[in-house]
């Protein structure tokens, strides 16, 4: 997995490549804390090189989500890929974070 | 990991569970995904089923290869199965003192679908199973899931298939079951109980009604709607709660599959294969632990 951090004004876009699962979701959980603890709350994960996300992926975007919302942010997704959208749905993750088609319209739903 | 898909009870390594969820038809899914764990070499530790998945679990835990397993299930599921009413019950609904409406009821005589299992499965037991099987139901009284590993094979998918309305509720043990959808339509958790650390399911959404122009239609409509919110609420608790690594195989189907489609077993089993393939590479890598 290969995961690359870019500033957008108050956003950090977090661009992850590869399948997020039980041996990589740690590496982005890693990351995502990074971001937490050193201020930024407003997380864009661009999932557009995602090919793949099992259980140990769903844990990793709870958790980042629940440490931002805690602080005032949120973690948004954008351009997810067919595959994963469909596990995110099943498991009802679509009710539960906000996704948005593309890394663009992520970064402006958050205010300016 | 050693073997094939269907092998020995005993295994070094990770623990594969197969778990196939509720979805009538589309449950032969199963069957592709089968294909994919015997071509590719991996073996499962144990399997799960629920509802029409526990038909497609108990064939692969009995040792069927995908063509019998296809074959089987084409003799077995067919419209005949609703065909015969049970009069009785259906005039108990309007007359219930007079005809004596009561928790047996269900619409369908279910002569013919006991007499088709007997014939598929006979007097097979769990203790013979080459995999390790187990098949879920819901009491009726409780709401609580039963699962079974032990005795009748017959006994337990006639209590998984008890599909609400259409099949009477089906007693083993004093305890009275309906459909193992009714408390899960994915029973992942009973792969994690059994001390799987890889699973492997496949599950599927009940359909929608497209017309509600029957009272039977309008209980399917809601039967959907709880069974699909419970599928997802249990399938993120299951995520959330564990840490085995669950891998959600699911199928695409460009055609809709309606209840007893089974001359669309075949394309129903390629979707199925299809789906599987994608997710070998991750498989490979999570059983060699890189």
């Amino acid at each position: 997995m290969e995961i690359t951090t870019e500033q957008r004004g108050t956003v950090t876009v977090l661009s992850i490549v590869g399948s997020v699962d039980g041996m990589t979701a740690s590496a982005m959980v890693v990351s995502f804390r990074e971001q937490v603890s050193g201020g930024n709350v407003l997380l864009v994960v661009d999932f557009t090189g995602v090919d793949y996300t099992s259980s140990a992926g769903l844990r990793a975007l709870l958790e980042t989500v629940k440490e931002t919302r805690q602080r005032g942010g949120d973690l948004r997704l954008a351009a997810v890929q067919p595959d994963v959208l469909r596990v995110l749905e099943l498991s009802g993750f679509t009710h539960i974070l906000k996704l948005f088609p593309d890394t663009e319209s992520a970064v402006a739903s958050f205010p300016a | 990991m050693s073997g094939g898909a269907g092998d020995s009870r005993q295994r070094s390594g990770p623990r594969v569970a197969v778990v196939l969820g509720s979805g009538s038809v589309k449950c032969a899914a199963a069957l592709g995904l089968l294909k994919v764990l015997q071509r590719e070499g991996i073996g499962i530790d144990m399997i799960v089923g629920c509802s029409g998945g526990s038909l497609y679990a108990a064939l692969i835990a009995l040792g069927h290869d995908a063509g019998t397993a296809e074959a089987m299930t084409r003799r077995l599921w067919t419209k005949e199965l609703t065909k015969r009413r049970n009069n009785r019950s259906i005039l108990s609904v309007f007359l219930p003192r007079v005809f004596g409406f009561d928790e047996s009821f269900g619409m369908v005589n279910d002569a013919l679908i006991l007499d088709r299992l007997k014939e598929a499965f006979g007097a097979s037991t769990f203790e013979e199973a080459r995999i390790p099987l187990y098949l879920t139901a819901t009491d009726f009284h409780t709401g609580d899931q039963v699962v079974f590993g032990s005795g009748r094979i017959v006994d337990a998918i006639r209590a998984s298939i008890a599909i609400p309305y259409i099949f009477r509720p089906w007693p083993i043990d004093g305890r009275l079951l309906v459909d193992g959808f009714m408390s899960d339509p994915m029973p992942v958790g009973v792969a994690i109980r059994q001390g799987a650390n890889i699973i492997v399911t496949m599950g599927f959404e009940s359909p929608y009604q497209h017309k509600i122009n029957s009272p039977l239609r309008f209980a399917f409509q809601l039967s959907s709607i709880t069974s699909n919110n419970l599928l997802k609420s249990n399938f993120a608790f299951h995520n959330l709660a564990h840490h085995a690594e669950i891998l959600p195989i699911i199928p695409e189907f460009k055609d809709s599959i309606h209840l007893f489609d089974t001359d669309k077993i075949p394309y129903v089993i390629e979707e199925g294969e299809r789906a599987a393939e994608r997710q070998v590479p991750y498989l490979r890598r999570l059983l060699s632990g890189v």
